[in-house]
Formats: structure tokens, sequence, C-alpha cells
């Protein structure tokens, strides 16, 4: 009985049932020479391409076909395919290495799959494998996945240099960004100048800022998913480089040949180092600034059914101040740690398992003062989570994925002491718990030929937990008491109708909830911005984007483009009041107001996949307003990351076998800003009182930037390689304004005052050369 | 808490030296609104009580060079400015500089710290000519203020004045320098109570001068009596020099004044000068706490506890 009930859901809700006995091809595709894992890898059978599957985060792909003869094709952009004449009359193990070596004359972007974007339900979603990156220009030559998202259509820069990112009109605290399935709180070195991804140690970079699917949760607006390289299964290699600011090194190789390797990687700054025998001749010895980042990740294949994935990150941002004279002196230390083991379980060729165990942890802390006056200021999260997914194959139509998530947070608001000699204050706030966790169920159905469905529904709960004593009445929670829940249900959606075999129309709709919370009051968001987690004060953000997307790919795909267009409505969203004046004494949540936003735009696009010269242009035309009865009088404004137009254009040209040339160019609307709307004098002083939030803007933002790479030894077998990136930052010296601020000048007695409005620009144009340099064990 | 609020500014200071910024200026737009009145007004008790008075002058557009002389109307003339409190009211008079003999102008620029040049700006006041009402500890002062049709409002609690233990100079922190101390105040504060403090110092009877960061609440310290050091308050205009900044000279003689104000009277205070020191990037564009309605500006009650001391 109960199995007929689940043969009726099945049938009903995933068209699971092909006639006549079927059998699985399935198995995992790997680098030939690396022993990599390769995600994204179509595996389809040529005579009837529907019937395909795509490999996984870890290479795993299955396919269930009725028994017969087949021609198994394997594609992946970059690579060569391999074709497989197989008979289908039993379950079919087939692993399969794919060689990277290109022998075709025209330039082909590694890492892509032909066609992906027409035939695939994802909308809104693009991968950019490491290599791309780094062919593109970076500031003072450090390679930055964050900042590369940006050149994306609907994709923002939160500011002048920085890799802190606003996606269709969302805050910077609803993009989920991931490291090995680790959430990364703050993914930003030195002020969010620098990602804290050290390009070496990647792999694979995923942005969904559009249909985000069902195994996905807990923020409004994006998931960027990073995931480290396995390290190479087959032969030892060292990667590094020497640039102005840093160096890395990354060593990786084979622990047992073929079934378990390792890989090292660590990136440090040294500008300061370099400086310390001037900075030690003056008041300021002691001074020092520098930030690193440690990636290191084991796996080892237990069986062929059983893999093992040990993998960690730690980085620091370290900045110690020191002023003798006066005895001034502060450490600041912050910085994220990750570590995530995971268990990839086959329990039949139809269902793959991982079971995800994850911490994470985002530290900040400063330590100051003068003489024995010191305050110290410590703010943190930390995250134990345990993630349990499987993949289901039933057959070539369907892909079904469920699971489930637990997190436990803690989460530490700005707890402050001060201390003078003896005499110690705190203003003892605690840190605050709470248990997140999530079911999701989602199928990837093909339903015919030009029809293809991709639908899930994702169910979430957050219950904040004691110790806590609730400011609204007082009253007080045990260790784990609940305090305050909230669920909620998140439908995702999502359509493709082929139109003809390169083009295709999406659609799609996104349910999203969040329920922890960084609200900044300024135009970036800082180390110091503390995460809150929803309580009785403050309710879980709410979030649904409509979206739709014509797909064309032209001339053979070698060209691909699209037109997507969003509306997004977001409830619950959070600011501070207009008189916050973040006393460390008061928690911020009380300083929290609440409103709606809504965003909605055209992103359009247009990408070059191959040939000498490729690259993309992406311009997004878009708006985002906000909506608080307790800010500018209940009356619409602009968000501060509010941008109509932004251009991206994106190239690299292959000039020789030796120098290839990129670029890029931005363009954007310049930022909002409150203007200052009247002066007025109390004590003789000028006053400066503010207009309606965020109705000015700065002059539109340009830059482009260049790189030159030189390339000594291409195509040698030599185990050592090198190159030079020459990079321009800003070549025609664009002073793009970063911030304004006004001085004033005041002689009461005789009346007058100078008033002077100046406006800040960071870089100007500075060029960088980095050496990267690679050996490979023969 | 002043090292906290400014550690963004030192972060960002910090960042923007390591790269390579620059400056250039602009004339920003400027919007046609019409001014608003400014009301500042002040009435203290404790230590000195005093009568209340009232500065009324307008807001003014954003200008690249202000000459108040030239603003038309600056200061606003021929208001009714009324105080009560729970015994009685009083009705403020309007006096201007200008309107004053060489020695009634000496006498008002004592009081308000303006000059008493004849040159110099045509400051106007309203005072209580009778010194009939002086400030009270525990007593609330209404204003009500109407003029050109507008009716203006406000109101201002004088709290108990706030109990100083003890004034000491130490030497200063790091290096030690002969010329140079630090002032240490040691509080008692009141407890179970929300209390809220303004201080100013007084060089050599130049003139009060409010720091900075001139007002602190007692979040921190609800009920304690402790001792924490107390800058002394700058000109405005001076160049911040670390190794001077807040310290005491020795020989000089110093008045401090320490005053008790109400919730309303600090969060004008905190929020004005959040405002002043968070420009930039990092600006939150702060939105001034008036305690007018009607108008901008603050009436403002202080319980003064004054000390003078010599610096040693």
């Amino acid at each position: 009985m109960r199995y007929r009930f689940l043969h009726i859901f099945l049938l009903c809700c995933f068209g699971l049932y092909v006639h006549g006995q079927t059998f699985t091809i399935s198995g995992y595709v790997e680098d030939q020479s690396s022993g990599e894992s390769l995600i994204g890898v179509n595996v389809f059978n040529q005579n009837n391409t529907i019937e395909g599957a795509t490999t996984n985060v870890y290479g795993f792909y299955s396919l269930t076909l009725p028994s017969g003869k087949y021609t198994i094709k394997t594609s992946y952009l970059g690579y060569q395919d391999i074709i497989n004449n197989l008979t289908l009359d039993k379950d079919i193990e087939l692993n399969l290495r794919m060689s990277s070596g290109v022998t075709m004359e025209e330039v082909v972007v590694i890492g892509e799959e032909k066609d992906q974007n027409v035939n695939s339900t994802e909308m809104g979603t693009v991968a950019l494998p490491i290599e791309r990156i780094k062919k593109l220009p970076a500031l003072l030559g450090e390679v930055d996945i964050l900042k590369t998202i940006q050149l994306l259509p609907g994709v923002l820069s939160a500011g002048e240099g920085t890799a802190g990112f606003y996606v269709r009109g969302g805050g910077p605290d609803q993009n989920l960004v991931l490291l090995d399935e680790a959430v990364v709180y703050n993914s930003g070195h030195l002020l969010g100048f620098f990602s804290v991804f050290n390009a070496d140690a990647i792999k694979n970079t995923t942005l969904i800022k559009g249909g985000i699917p069902a195994n996905y949760g807990g923020r409004l607006s994006s998931v960027v998913d990073v995931q480290m390289k396995d390290g190479n299964n087959k032969k030892f290699g060292v990667t590094g480089g020497i640039g102005l600011i840093a160096s890395r090194l990354t060593v990786e190789g084979p622990l047992k040949k073929e079934e378990s390797s390792f890989i090292v990687s660590g990136r440090r700054t040294y500008a300061f180092e370099l400086a310390k025998p001037f900075i030690d001749r003056t008041d300021f010895r002691g001074t020092n600034y520098f930030f690193y980042d440690f990636n290191a990740k084991i796996n080892y294949k237990l069986s062929n059914k059983d893999r093992i994935f040990v993998s960690t990150y730690f980085g620091r941002d370290v900045l110690n101040y020191q002023s003798n004279v006066r005895d001034i002196s502060f450490k600041l230390p912050y910085g994220n740690t990750t570590a995530t083991v995971r268990w990839n379980h086959l329990f039949s060729e139809k269902l793959f398992m991982n079971a995800s165990l994850v911490y994470n942890d985002y530290d900040f802390s400063f330590e100051g003062g003068q003489g024995d006056f010191s305050v110290g200021l410590f703010s943190g999260v930390r995250d134990y989570n345990a993630k349990l997914d499987f993949e289901y194959y039933p057959n070539a139509r369907n892909a079904i994925k469920f699971g489930a998530n637990y997190t436990y947070h803690r989460l530490t608001p700005s707890v402050t002491s001060a201390t003078n000699g003896d005499i110690e204050f705190s203003n003892d706030l605690k840190p605050k718990f709470a248990h997140e966790s999530a079911i999701y169920i989602l199928n990837d159905y093909k339903v015919s030929n030009k029809f293809t469905l991709n639908y899930g529904l994702r169910f979430s709960a957050f219950t904040q937990v004691g110790p806590y004593t609730s400011p609204l009445n007082g009253e007080e929670f045990g260790s784990l008491e609940p305090v305050k829940t909230y669920t909620g249900l998140e439908p995702r959606l999502f359509g493709k109708y082929t139109l003809n075999a390169s083009s295709s129309l999406k659609g799609g709709v996104t349910f999203t909830n969040q329920y922890i919370h960084l609200v900044s009051n300024s135009n970036s968001t800082l180390p110091i911005d503390v995460w809150v987690p929803s309580s009785d004060r403050v309710a879980p953000q709410r979030g649904i984007q409509y979206a739709l997307g014509y797909f064309k790919n032209l001339k053979d795909n070698a060209y691909e483009t699209s037109v997507e267009v969003y509306y997004k409505d977001l409830n619950n969203q959070i600011d501070y009041g207009e008189s916050f004046i973040n006393d460390p004494a008061v928690e911020v949540e009380q300083e929290f107001v609440f409103g709606r936003g809504r965003a909605y735009g055209a992103e359009f696009f247009v990408k070059k996949n191959t040939g000498r010269l490729n690259g993309w242009v992406g311009y997004t035309w878009s708006k985002t307003d906000r909506i608080f009865p307790d800010i500018n009088d209940g009356a619409v404004f602009p968000a501060t990351f509010d941008r109509r137009h932004d251009l991206s254009v994106v190239a690299n040209f292959e000039i020789t076998d030796k120098w290839e040339f990129g670029g890029a160019f931005v363009y954007g609307t310049g930022n909002t800003f409150t203007p200052v709307k009247s002066l007025f004098f109390v004590e003789q002083s000028v006053n400066v009182e503010f207009g309606d939030r965020n109705s000015a803007r700065l002059e539109a933002y340009h830059r482009l930037d260049l790189a030159l790479t030189y390339n000594p030894k291409v195509n040698t077998d030599k185990a050592w390689k090198n190159s030079f990136t020459f990079s321009i930052y800003n070549i025609y010296n664009r002073r793009n304004t970063f911030f304004t601020y006004n001085t004033f000048e005041t002689d009461f007695d005789a009346g007058t005052t100078q008033a002077t409005a100046l406006k800040v620009s960071l870089f100007p144009i500075i060029p960088s050369v980095t050496w990267n340099f690679k050996w490979n064990q023969k | 808490m002043r090292s906290i609020i400014t550690l963004k500014y030192i972060i960002l200071l910090f960042t923007v030296s390591l790269f390579f910024s620059c400056e250039t200026e602009f004339i920003p737009e400027t919007n046609n609104e019409p001014p608003e009145i400014v009301v500042e007004g002040y009435i203290e008790g404790g230590d000195s009580p005093t009568s209340p008075y009232v500065i009324l002058t307008r807001s003014i557009p954003f200008f690249n060079e202000i000459n108040l002389n030239e603003v038309s109307d600056f200061f606003v003339r021929d208001a009714e400015v009324t105080v009560s409190n729970s015994t009685g009211s009083v009705r403020l008079q309007e006096f201007c500089l200008s309107e004053l003999t060489f020695e009634q102008r000496l006498i008002v620029s004592d009081l308000f710290g303006v000059s008493a040049d004849s040159s110099s700006l045509d400051f106007c006041v309203y005072i209580d000519p009778t010194f009939s009402m002086e400030g009270e500890e525990g007593e609330r002062y209404d204003l009500l203020i109407e003029v050109e049709g507008k009716v203006l409002t406000a109101s201002t609690l004088i709290p108990e004045r706030a109990r100083i233990s003890d004034l000491e100079f130490m030497d200063v922190p790091g290096i030690p320098v002969d010329t140079l101390r630090e002032l240490r105040i040691t509080l008692e504060d009141a407890p179970n109570e929300a209390n809220f403090y303004r201080y100013f110092t007084n060089r050599n009877d130049e003139g009060l001068l409010a720091s900075f960061n001139s007002v602190l609440n007692d979040l921190f310290f609800d009920g304690d009596t402790f001792e924490f050091p107390l800058p002394k308050a700058e000109e405005s205009g001076v160049e911040f020099d670390f190794e001077t900044f807040g310290f005491y000279r020795v020989g000089d003689t110093m008045e401090i004044k320490f005053c008790s104000i109400d919730e309303a009277h600090y969060d004008f205070w905190s929020t004005l000068e959040f405002n002043r020191a968070n420009q930039g990037p990092f600006s939150s564009s702060t939105v001034i706490d008036y305690n007018i309605e009607g108008g901008i500006g603050i009436w403002g009650g202080y319980s003064s506890s004054i000390r003078r001391i010599v610096v040693e």
C-alpha cells in the first residue's frame, strides 16, 4: 500500500516512468592530466540529445536509458570530445578522463559546455572557471574572483576597487558566499579591496543571481559557490607567483597515486615588511599591516562508491598601529576560518549522496588605547553545520535532488569593554544563539524535447534560543530554550522552452528567506559590521524574484547572447534609523528600522567564446528603491546601490602564442549620496543638515584596465613554466569619486565661513607586474 | 568610547594613506529650500544658575563663501519668546549688539563669547533683562516662540548636578613631557537612572569650549564611581596634533564645567557630533535629533558642577 502511494506520488510529481527495461551508465569525469574532477560536463546520447546528464560538483554523472545500442558523447568546451559506443544491456560504470590538449587552431575558453546557456533550466547563472578569471587585468596584479563577478550584468560593485557586490537590487548581506560549502561571512581583505579567495587554490566559481535552486537557501539575492581544487592525484606540482603586494605558493600532488591527493596553498602580503626599516625609524615603530590566506584540501577514494574530502581555509587581516610618543596603539585582527568534511557515497548508480560537516567562524577584534586606558571590542559569527544532500537520477529525463541542512549559529554582537587602570566597564552584550534548518526537494524534469521544468520546494525554519534576555519585556530564557521561531516555505519554479536548436526562453519565480542579517550604516560594509539573528525584534527578510530570459547562441556557439528581465520584491528590509550614532553600549538591533524594497531591471549579455579574440559585453539597466516608514518621512528613496546603467566590456586577445592581451572597461551611473540641505550655526560653529536620503548622485564611474601576459615557454614539454603579467589599472587615470566630504572654516565674530566640498578619489593609474610560475613533475 | 567611534576613521585614514588618494574641490548642487528657524537656547542650574537666553537664526544654503552679514535676516528678529516653569513664566527681550552702548556690548560680549567690536557681526540674543528666572535642579522649563506666523515649542529638564569626587592631573601617556598633563576626572554616577553629561573646559578664562566629543551617557557605568581621562576642548579649526591633543599645559588655570543634561539634550549633541565626525564613505548622513517642535536647534537645560584648578 505504501509503495503504491509512493509510485503514484512519483508518477504524478516527477513523471518518472519510462517503459521497458532500463540500465544506467554512471561514473566520474576527470581531467586526464591532473585527475581534478570536472564540473558540468555533458554526457549524452548523440542521437537524441535530450537523453543526457551533467556532472555534479564532484564530477559524478548518472544516465539511465532503455536497453539498446548507444553512441554516448562526452563534451566539455576546451576538452576533446569522447565518443563511446556501448551496448546497454546491464548497468555500466564509465569513468571518463578528458584531455585538455586542444589541437584546434582556435583559442577555446576552457571549462564551459556548448549551448549550456540555452539548454539548461538555469537562469541568471554564470560559471567562471579560474583560468578565464586569471587572464583579466587585476588591481595591483591580485587576481580576484569577486571582482570578476562584478563584471557580469546584474552584479554591481560596492565601490571603487572593492570586492563587495550587490546583486539585482539586493543588499550586501544578501549574497550567500560559499567556499567548499562553508559560508564565508566576510569575503574581503583590507576593507574589501581584495577578496579572501586565493585564485591558485580555486577550481570553479558559480554565481547564481536569478533562479536559485531549492538546494540553496538562507540569503535573498544570490549565491556565489566557490570550489577549491582537489589537488593533482597523478603528479606533484608547484604553482606560485610574486606580485607587487603579495606572493602565492601552492603545492599539490598525490598522496596515493590516482586515489588520493592534497593541495596546500598560501598567500601573504608584505608591503609593510618592505617598509619596516623606514617605519622603524619613525614614531610609528611597530605599525604593521598584512593579510594572508591559507587553503588546504585532501581527498581520498575509499572505494568506487566512497570518497572523502577534507578542506579548510584560514585567513587573517592584521593591522597593528603604534604611535610611541603618546603611547597610542591598537591591534585589529580579523578573519575567517572554515573547515569542511565531506563524504560522497553511491548507494546505487542512480543515487548519489553527499554528507557534509561544516564549521565556519568569522571574528573581528579590536584592542587599543592610550596609556592605561584601553578599549576592547569583539564580534563574530560561528556556525556548526551538518548537511545531507541526495541526487537521484531515475531516468534520462529527471534529476532529483533532495536533502536536509542544519546549522547552529552563535552570533556575537559588538562586545565592548573598556579598562582604565584597574577599573573595567563592559556593555555586557551576550552572544545570541539560533538553530537554522531546512529540507528541500527539487527536480529538473525534461518534459519534452522542447520543454524543461525545474521545480523545487524548500522549507526553512529558524529558532533563536537562549540563553537570552528579551529587551522587550525582560523575559529570561535558559540555555537552548526557544525564544522565537520563524518558518518559511520557499517554492522555486523555473522553466525552459526551446524555440530552436540555438535559442530558448526561460522564466522563473524564486521565493527566498533570510534569517540572519548584516546592516551597514554606510556605503560599504566593514569588518566591524555585525551579523544579527532574527529575533523577537527582527523579522526574517523575505524576497520574491520573477525573471524572464531569452537566450540565443549564434554562429555555432561562437556567440552566446541573452536578455533577462527581473522584478524583485524584498520584505522586512533593515536599515539604521536616521539618527543612528553607533553607540557601543546599545545593541544594533535596537537601532534598526524596517521597510520594504523593490528592484527591477533588464540585463543584456553578449559573450564570444571562441577565436583569438573572446570576451563579453554586459549591460544592465536597473532601478532599486527602498520604502521605510522611519526614513525620509516614509517616501520612496533610491537604495544606496541604485544604479541606472552599468556596462562592462571584457576582452581577451591572443596576439601571438606568447603574448596575450586582456582588457576590461566598466561604466556605471554615479552612486547615490545624501546631499547637504542647509547649514546652521550652534555654539558659533557650522553644522550640516542633510536633505532627502540618497537624493543626489556622484558623477558616472568609468575605468579601463589592461593586462598583457607573456608566456616565454609556451607549448613546451618542460616541467617548468613561467609567465609575466603586466597590468595597468585605470589606464586613463580617471579620478572616480570614492567619497565626498565638507570642511568649514568659520570666523563667527566676523560673520564669515569658508565652506569647501571635496571629493576624494582613490586609485589613479596603477601599473603592476606579477610573475607566475608553475612546475609539474614529469 | 571615543576610540570606538573613531575606529572606522582610523581604519579609513590608514587605508587611504596606504593607497594614492587624491582630493579635488567641487561645487555641490544647491537646492532652494526655504530657510528654517534655528533655535539655540539654554538655561542653567547647579553651581552657577543663570537666566534663560535664546538665539534665533536661520539655516542657510551651502555656499563656498558665506558672509552672515550679507545673509538677509540671518538673525530672526521681533520674536515673542517665553520661558515658563512650574512657578511662572518670563518673556525674553531681544538685544542686538548694534543697539547697545559700548559698556553694554562688553557685558554681552563677555556673556556670549562674541566680539564687542562694532565692525563684527551684529549678534542678537533674547534674554530676560530682569534676571528673575534662574535654572533650578529638578525643574522643567518650557519654551514658546511665536514669530512670522510660526509657533515653535520645546521643553527641557535641568537634572540633579553631577557629583565630581576628584580631578587630578597626571603625566601624559607615552614619553613624559614636562609641560603637558592629562586630566583624570572621578565621577559618582547616580544609580538606577539614565544619566547624561556634557562638559566644557575654559583655559585661562579665554572662554568655555566643548570638546568635539563632549557628551556621554552612563550605559557603561550606571551607578559606579569611576575615573576617566577628560580631554581638553580645542578651539575649532586648530590643527589636530596627536602629541598634544586633549592635554593640559602646566601653569594654566582651567575651569572645568561638567553638566548633567536630560536625554533629549544629550541626543541633540550626540547626533550633532556624530554628524560632524562621520563624513566620507562611512557617512550615514546622520539626521540630528532636535528637541524643537516647528523648527530646528536645541533648547537645553544644564546642571553644572564647576571646578577651577591650576595645571601642575
